[in-house]
C-alpha cells in the first residue's frame, strides 16, 4: 500500500462567502504527475493554495500522511511584479532557506547550491540581471529553479507554459520528466492538447474536482465531468491528444 | 571659499548638516523599501494622517513628535490591516486617513490657546533648528535600521516581493511586513523635523528613482539612493542658507534637479548608442 503525500478529504473554500471548490477528495503520491485542467474561474489556483497551506477551509481537511513535505511553487508569471527591483540570483537564492532563522543569511554551500542551480538552468549569465529584463521564456526558469531548488517532494506549477516560446516548453517538458523520478507534480494549465501526452493522470477542476487516472481523455468523458476546457470549444482537440499519445 | 568654512563654525549649520546626511541615509534604506513595495500613496497617507498626532500633541502639551508617532504607526498598521482584510479598497482606506488625520489636527491646533510658532515648521521643516537630542534620536533610528536591513535582509526582501511562497517557505510575513509598516512611519516622522509632512515624501522616493535609472538591484538602491540623497540635500542646505531660502524647499528642488540632469544624461546615452 503506497502512502500518500498529501490527502485532501471533502475540501471546500472559496473568497468571503462565495464557495470556488466544494467537496475535492485527492490523494497526491510520491510519483505522480497530476495535470490540472480546467475552464478559468474553475478554481485551479485556489486548490493548488489549498495544497500549499496558503488558502483558508471551510470545511474538510489536508492531510499528510508521512508529515508536512517540503513543496516547491511556480505562482502564476501573471501574478508577478516583474518591476519589482530583485535580481535572478536573489530570486532563485529566496528558495532556500537560511540555516539560522534569527540570522537568515545563506550559508557558503547554500551560495554554492545558488551557483548551481544557475548553472544547470543555464542562466548564470542573467544572475544580476533583475527579473524584470527577462524574457517569458527566462523568467519562467528563473522561477522554476526557485520551486525546485530545495528538492521537494511535491512540485506545484500553475501555467508555466505561458508567456514562452514553443522552444521552451518543449525544454520544460523534459525538464519535468527527469524531475518527477524525484519528486510528485501538479501542473496546472487551461491547455489540455499541449500537457496531455506528459502527465500520467489528469485532475479536472469546475467547482468540484474529477480524478481521471490516465492521460488520455476524450471530448466524451470531459462532458461527463462537466469540464468545459477552454481549448473544446476550438475543434476536435482530444482526438489529436489521443493520436499524439499512440505515437 | 572661506564664507563656505565659515558656516561650519556655527553649531546650528553643523546639526543641520549632519542631520541632513542622517536623514538622507535613513530614507535611502526606508525608501526603496516603500518604491519597491510600490506603497508611495499609503505612505502620503501616513505622513499627512500623523499631523493629527501633532496638533493633539500641542493641545495636550506634549512632545509633537511623539504624537505624529503614534498617529503614524496607528494608521500604518490600520492601512495594512484594512488591506489585508480587503473588504475596503485600499486606497479609499488611505484617502480617509490622510483626511482625518489632518482634520484632527487643524481642530486641535485651532483649539489649542495662543499661537503655535512651530506649526510651520512641521509643515515646511525646519532642519536649521534640529537640537542635540534629535540628532542623537535620529542616529539611533538610523543605526537600529541599518541592522534591521542587515540582518533581516532576505525576509524583507522576499516578504515584499512575494509574500505567498514567502509564507510557504515559513517566513513569518505578516510580522514582518507589519514591522516594516512601523519602521516606514517611524522614519517619516523622524524625518518630518527636516523637510516637513508636505515634502518629507519626496525624500523617501525621488533618490530611489534617480538610483533605478542605473541599477535595479533592492541592494544597490539603497547606497547610491544615500548618496544621491545626501548629495541633494547638502547642496539644497547650503543654497537655502546662502539664498535664504526655506531649506525644505531648497532640498527637494535639488533632488528633482539631480534627478533630471541624470536622466536626461541616460536618454542621451541611449540616443548615441542605439
Amino acid at each position: 500500500m503506497r502512502e500518500a503525500l498529501i490527502s485532501l478529504k471533502e475540501v471546500s473554500t472559496g473568497y468571503f462567502s462565495e464557495t470556488i471548490v466544494r467537496d475535492v477528495n485527492l490523494d497526491i503520491f510520491p510519483s505522480d504527475f497530476i495535470g490540472v485542467i480546467g475552464p478559468n474561474g474553475g478554481g485551479k489556483t485556489t486548490l493548488m493554495k489549498v495544497i500549499l497551506g496558503l488558502q483558508p477551509l471551510f470545511k474538510g481537511q489536508v492531510l499528510f500522511p508521512a508529515g508536512k513535505p517540503l513543496m516547491g511553487y511556480l505562482p502564476q508569471i501573471s501574478q508577478v511584479d516583474k518591476s519589482f527591483p530583485i535580481t535572478v540570483r536573489e530570486l532563485v537564492a529566496s528558495g532556500l532557506k537560511a540555516p539560522n532563522r534569527w540570522f537568515p543569511h545563506l550559508s557558503k554551500a547554500q551560495k554554492r547550491t545558488v551557483n548551481q542551480m544557475l548553472d544547470e538552468a543555464g542562466i548564470s549569465w542573467l544572475s544580476s540581471k533583475p527579473i524584470g529584463e527577462l524574457s517569458g521564456g527566462q523568467l519562467q526558469r528563473a522561477f522554476l529553479c526557485r520551486a525546485i531548488i530545495n528538492q521537494p517532494r511535491l512540485l506545484i506549477l500553475d501555467e508555466p507554459n505561458t508567456f514562452v516560446d514553443k522552444g521552451f516548453e518543449q525544454e520544460l517538458y523534459r525538464w519535468l520528466k527527469v524531475l518527477n523520478e524525484k519528486m510528485a507534480i501538479l501542473l496546472v494549465s487551461h491547455d489540455i492538447g499541449t500537457i496531455s501526452p506528459m502527465v500520467k493522470s489528469i485532475a479536472c477542476v469546475n467547482g468540484n474536482l474529477h480524478y481521471h487516472p490516465s492521460n488520455q481523455i476524450t471530448e466524451d468523458i470531459l462532458k461527463v465531468y462537466n469540464c468545459p476546457v477552454d481549448i473544446i470549444a476550438h475543434g476536435p482537440v482530444p482526438h489529436r491528444v489521443l493520436k499524439e499519445h499512440d505515437r | 571659499m572661506s564664507e563656505w568654512f565659515g558656516i561650519l563654525e556655527y553649531a546650528f549649520f553643523r546639526n543641520a548638516l549632519a542631520a541632513a546626511i542622517l536623514t538622507s541615509i535613513l530614507a535611502a534604506m526606508v525608501g526603496t523599501y516603500i518604491v519597491s513595495r510600490k506603497i508611495v500613496f499609503i505612505s502620503g497617507g501616513i505622513t499627512h494622517a500623523s499631523f493629527g498626532g501633532i496638533g493633539m500633541a500641542y493641545f495636550m502639551g506634549l512632545n509633537p513628535l511623539l504624537g505624529a508617532a503614534v498617529f503614524a504607526i496607528a494608521s500604518a498598521t490600520g492601512i495594512e490591516w484594512i488591506a489585508q482584510k480587503g473588504k475596503v479598497r485600499e486606497d479609499s482606506a488611505i484617502a480617509i486617513f490622510w483626511s482625518l488625520g489632518m482634520a484632527v489636527g487643524i481642530i486641535f491646533v485651532f483649539m489649542t490657546p495662543g499661537y503655535t510658532p512651530n506649526l510651520m515648521s512641521f509643515l515646511f521643516g525646519s532642519i536649521l533648528s534640529v537640537g542635540m537630542t534629535e540628532l542623537y534620536l535620529l542616529l539611533a533610528f538610523c543605526v537600529f535600521v541599518g541592522l534591521l536591513f542587515w540582518i533581516y535582509f532576505r525576509p524583507i526582501l522576499h516578504s515584499a516581493f512575494d509574500p505567498e511562497f514567502s509564507q510557504i517557505m515559513g517566513i513569518p510575513v505578516a510580522l514582518f511586513r507589519y514591522t516594516m509598516s512601523v519602521v516606514v512611519a517611524l522614519a517619516i516622522v523622524i524625518s518630518i523635523r527636516s523637510v516637513g509632512i508636505i515634502l518629507v515624501l519626496s525624500l523617501f522616493t525621488i533618490p530611489q528613482i534617480t538610483a533605478m535609472l542605473f541599477t535595479r538591484s533592492f541592494s544597490r538602491i539603497i547606497p547610491l539612493a544615500a548618496l544621491l540623497g545626501v548629495l541633494g540635500s547638502l547642496s539644497g542646505l547650503f543654497a537655502s542658507y546662502f539664498l535664504d531660502i526655506p531649506s525644505g524647499a531648497a532640498i527637494i528642488f535639488f533632488l528633482t534637479f539631480q534627478y533630471l540632469v541624470l536622466k536626461g544624461w541616460v536618454e542621451l546615452k541611449n540616443m548615441i548608442y542605439r
